[in-house]
This record gives structure tokens, sequence and C-alpha cells, in this order.
């Protein structure tokens, strides 16, 4: 009976959703909604107008600046409901620290052989994503792996001499604090919060302040990672 | 040629995440779902979006895959 009642209730859920789908215009076709607005202005102006080549990073930094300015501080928000989890309920503080994961040769040599071209590919990526993909989410997430490499093969006492005691919490609010201070940047120079100066005078400052939230981003990034790693590892 | 490669790789992708949902064992799941994230990586790529590809790789094959693995360590291997 209960499960006659659900098949009908799903088929019931079912029938406007296919219809719907069934109704959407075909996939990919130039003449889509979606396509003929806003999105071919971006394209079309984008690169010149927004400050970076990659199209992808005018989206996300410049016309949906705030967008993006509350997913880095969601990012760091999530840092500090992790703390908020395993240090105040003294978890980790009490507890003697867990014993070291043995590692084995071969991946103890192949990690401390790639660790350096991984964090080189990982700056390049922060610093060129205004002009090919990636940029700072993307690097940050290699460095924070790169951390976490470095944590399990070389033993966390040497992976905490890379995020020293007295710099750590701006390391972690980087993402935040260089966004707001790019935006407050805007206002000053535009009159609006996030503002980028339009005139072809000032393009290499547009461009400058891209690569500054991304550095920020990929710092604070990496940072909330190694974090979030160490705190939960430490426990 | 283009759609049986998208096939298998959706193919892939529902067979990897019906596993991981299934498996009573979270070691062999969380490997399972960053099979899951490396085959998503290779459709975002080949739907033309390599930045989310990278973001998918690096997040969800990456540090998901090791947060998740740490957690199984502080706690236990098997479902209940």
């Amino acid at each position: 009976m209960k499960k006659a009642l659900v098949i009908v209730l799903l088929i019931v859920a079912a029938v406007p959703l296919v219809a719907a789908v069934a109704g959407l215009p075909p996939h990919g076709s130039p003449s889509n909604p979606t396509y003929t607005h806003v999105s071919a202005y971006y394209l079309e102006h984008g690169a010149e107008e927004a400050g970076a080549e990659n199209i992808v990073t005018d989206m996300i930094l410049n016309y949906r600046g705030f967008d993006t300015n509350g997913e880095v501080t969601v990012i760091f928000t999530s840092l500090a409901a992790v703390f908020g989890v395993l240090l105040l309920t003294g978890a980790v503080a009490r507890k003697p620290a867990a014993p070291e994961i043995p590692v084995s040769m071969v991946v103890r040599f192949i990690a401390r052989l790639l660790a350096p071209f991984i964090a080189i590919f990982a700056v390049y990526v922060i610093l060129n994503g205004h002009i090919s993909p990636g940029g700072g989410f993307q690097g940050g997430t290699v460095l924070g792996a790169l951390y976490i490499t470095v944590s399990i093969v070389l033993g966390r006492d040497e992976a905490r001499r890379l995020l020293p005691r007295g710099p750590k919490p701006w390391l972690q609010a980087a993402g935040p604090l260089t966004f707001v201070g790019v935006g407050l940047l805007g206002l000053v120079l535009t009159g609006y919060y996030l503002g980028f100066p339009t005139t072809p005078a000032l393009a290499w400052l547009r461009t400058a302040m891209i690569v500054v939230i991304e550095i920020g981003i990929g710092v604070g990034g990496a940072a909330v990672l190694a974090s979030v790693y160490e705190t939960m590892e430490a426990d | 040629m283009s759609s049986i490669f998208d096939l298998t790789l959706i193919a892939l992708l529902i067979a990897s995440a019906l596993l991981a949902v299934r498996s009573k064992d979270l070691l062999a799941a969380t490997i399972i779902f960053s099979t899951y994230s490396l085959v998503m990586c290779l459709v975002w790529m080949h739907r033309g979006s390599p930045d989310v590809a990278m973001t998918e790789a690096a997040v969800g094959a990456g540090i998901t895959t090791i947060l998740f693995l740490v957690a199984i360590g502080k706690t236990t291997r098997l479902e209940r």
C-alpha cells in the first residue's frame, strides 16, 4: 500500500518535470535565450572591458564580483565552522597528538621530487588566471593539497613551519580581506564598491586589481584548506 | 565518435555514483567517489570548460578525498 502510494507520488512529480525538460530549447543552439542577451555582450566586450583576457575570470571577478566576494567569505566561514566544531569542544587540545602515518619510501621519494614542480604550477595557475584557465581558487587548492602532501610525507612539524603561527590568521583571512580591500579601492576610484576603472589609460590598474584578488583568493584558499586538514588530523 | 566517448563517460559516472552510494565499506566508497570526480573532470574538459575541470580535479578528486580519508581514520571504516 505504502509502496504503491510512493510510486504514484513519484509519477505525479515526474510528469511535469519531464514535460518541462521536453519544452526546453534545443541543447547548444545559438539562438537559445541564454546565449542572446548578456552572454553575447560579455563575449564581445569582456576581454577589453573587464581587465582579463580569460572571459571566465572577467565573469567571476568583474561582472559577477559580488557573488565571488560572497563565495570567498563562505570558504572562510567553513574554516570558522571546522574550528568551532573541533577546537571549541576541546577535543584537539586535551588528547595527545595522534601518531604519524607511516609512508612508504617510494611515495616519499616521488612526493619530494614533485613538490617543487607542484608549487611552481600552483603559482603559475594563480598568476595566469586572467590569461589562461585557472585562477585563485584552482591554484590555491593545488597549494593546499601540496601542504597536505608535505604534512603526510615529511611530518607535521616540518609542514607547520610553512604556515607560521604569527601570520597564519592573516593568511587564512587573505581571500575576504583582499577582496574587500580591492572593492574599497574601487569605491574610491569609481564611486561603486568593486567598481573597476573603465578608461583605457587605467587598463593596467584594472588588470592589477584582478591579479591582486587572484593572489588573495589563492593564498587564502590554500591556508584555509591546510588549516582544515591540520585541525582534523591533529584531533 | 565524440558521442560514444560522452556516453562512455556518462555510463562510468552513473556506475561510480551508484557504487559509491551502495558500498558499505566507506574507504572503498571514498576511492570510488574520487573516481567519479576524475571522470566528471573529463566530462567538464570535453564540454569545453577547463576552469571547472581544474577545480573538479583539485577539489573533487584531491582535497575532499583526503579529508574523507582523515575522517574515516578518526572514526570507523564500516557503515553501521
